[in-house]
């Protein structure tokens, strides 16, 4: 017997190999075992090796992203700022435009909100406002638009100025905040009359002779009178600051804040017609034409 | 000795094979190194370490591959036997004979472990045609790797080689 296993013990071990595998796997297969300590310990041993497969594979990926493909990444970011700067300048540039329709879209709600009055817009094309001098707007409509001398410049905000000379294609304008602009104004609250004179700084005006008996507080708006027969009536002009009421004297004191920035304008309306207040009144009222 | 070499050698392999595959193509391609384990022992080994052999790489791929226990041990023994056969009757020698044999036992094991597991498994969960082209994925992959994995098994045979004293070369 033992000479046989001898003789045959190759065979023998070849089919233990086979047969016990196959009956194990039978044994098995409906109903799956966990691993055994072999078979941990066997995975275990393993495990290093893909991490460290990883570990180069990751090694070496970064290193190509890294470096190897970073080849040509300078030019590429230069392009890149080349783009970004252009597509910043045309960004700029629609802020910009979409500035200027707002500031055209609140002009035209203006004009059309008097249609008793005529404009004519235009664009400022020259600003001089220092401390020499008159300060001026040079804006690019003319007597060839219509445009002629004294006529009120406004923006929706309010009055700007008046047209102090005009050329064929443009016009200077004296703003309200020239010490030579006077413009007749009536605190809109209580119908006190005075006048808003400029003081040659481009922030402030002043109020003359507004009656110490007038009611009048600060902050209290100024609107245009329309009596000066150069700009019309219910123009929004400033507000009324630093009021000072003494204690003698015909007047009070104050400072005006203008409505209008003048250091910011860009788009001007000129009033080239309106309805004067003499037009407005009903023809019963209406002073009687002499021949 | 050199069956636990063997073994060894296979768990590498193995491991190396999980890892790169996890890294190209994240498993999209099959690949079955350690048959051709089964057939460098088959051709190259003895019958009773070269058995030992193959039964220990098939245990490797029972535990790589989360087949059931046996499953692969049987198939890459009875894979043994195949490629013992084969190089009775034929002389294996060359590369492309190797890769060529390793493709056809990559493609062996696999439809040898379908037809097995179809008897075992439930009908829904039982392997079915539909792997076959990715078999001769598989096969076809393994059989184009399988040269460059006979190197590694040649130098880790050679580490068992011993020179005679007094043969000349």
């Amino acid at each position: 017997m033992l000479a046989l296993l001898k003789r045959y013990r190759e065979l023998i071990l070849v089919a233990v190999l086979l047969l016990v595998p196959l009956a194990v796997f039978f044994a098995h297969a409906k109903r799956p075992t966990d691993r055994s300590r072999l078979d941990r310990a066997v995975v275990w041993l393993a495990t290093p090796v893909e991490k460290a497969v990883g570990w180069s594979v990751r090694g070496t990926l970064d290193m190509w992203s890294g470096y190897v493909a970073l080849r040509g990444a300078r030019e590429r970011a230069a392009e890149l700022s080349k783009q970004v700067r252009a597509l910043e300048l045309e960004k700029q540039q629609l802020v910009s435009g979409r500035g200027e329709v707002e500031r055209l879209r609140r002009l035209l709600g203006f004009a059309e909100a008097g249609p008793d009055r005529r404009y004519v817009g235009g664009r400022v094309i020259g600003i001089r406002l220092g401390t020499v001098g008159r300060q001026l707007l040079t804006i690019d409509r003319g007597s060839d638009d219509g445009v002629a001398p004294m006529m009120p410049v406004v923006v929706a905000d309010g009055v700007v100025g008046r047209v102090h000379s005009v050329a064929a294609r443009s016009a200077d304008v004296l703003v309200l905040t020239d010490l030579n602009s006077s413009i007749a104004v009536r605190v809109e609250r209580t119908r006190a009359r005075a006048n808003v004179r400029g003081l040659g700084k481009p922030d402030l005006c002043r109020l003359d002779y507004a009656l110490r008996t007038e009611d009048m507080i600060e902050g209290d708006p100024l609107v245009t009178s329309g009596t000066d027969g150069v700009f019309p009536r219910g123009l929004p002009v400033g507000k009324v600051t630093q009021l000072e009421r003494r204690a003698h004297g015909l007047f009070q004191d104050a400072r005006v804040v203008p409505a209008v920035d003048v250091t910011r304008l860009e788009e001007v309306l000129v009033v080239v017609a309106w309805e004067r207040p003499d037009d407005a009144m009903p023809a019963a009222l209406a002073p009687a034409k002499v021949p | 000795m050199k069956p636990l070499a063997h073994v060894a050698f296979a768990l590498l392999v193995a491991a190396l094979q999980a890892a790169v595959l996890r890294w190209i193509g994240g498993g999209a391609w099959p690949l079955a190194l350690l048959a051709t384990c089964v057939v460098y022992v088959g051709l190259h080994g003895g019958n009773v370490d070269g058995s030992i052999s193959a039964a220990g790489i098939g245990y490797v791929m029972d535990l790589m591959a989360g087949t059931p226990k046996g499953l692969m041990t049987f198939l890459a023994v009875g894979l043994f036997l195949a490629i013992r056969a084969i190089s009775a009757a034929v002389d294996v020698r060359s590369r492309a004979a190797f890769a060529l044999l390793s493709g056809a036992a990559a493609l062996f094991l696999s439809l040898g472990a379908t037809v097995l597991l179809r008897n075992v498994a439930a009908a829904e969960a039982a392997p079915g045609g539909g792997l076959v082209p990715r078999m001769l994925l598989e096969a076809l992959l393994t059989a184009a790797l399988a040269p460059a994995l006979l190197v590694g098994l040649r130098r880790l045979d050679a580490l068992f080689h011993r020179e005679e004293p007094g043969l000349l070369r």
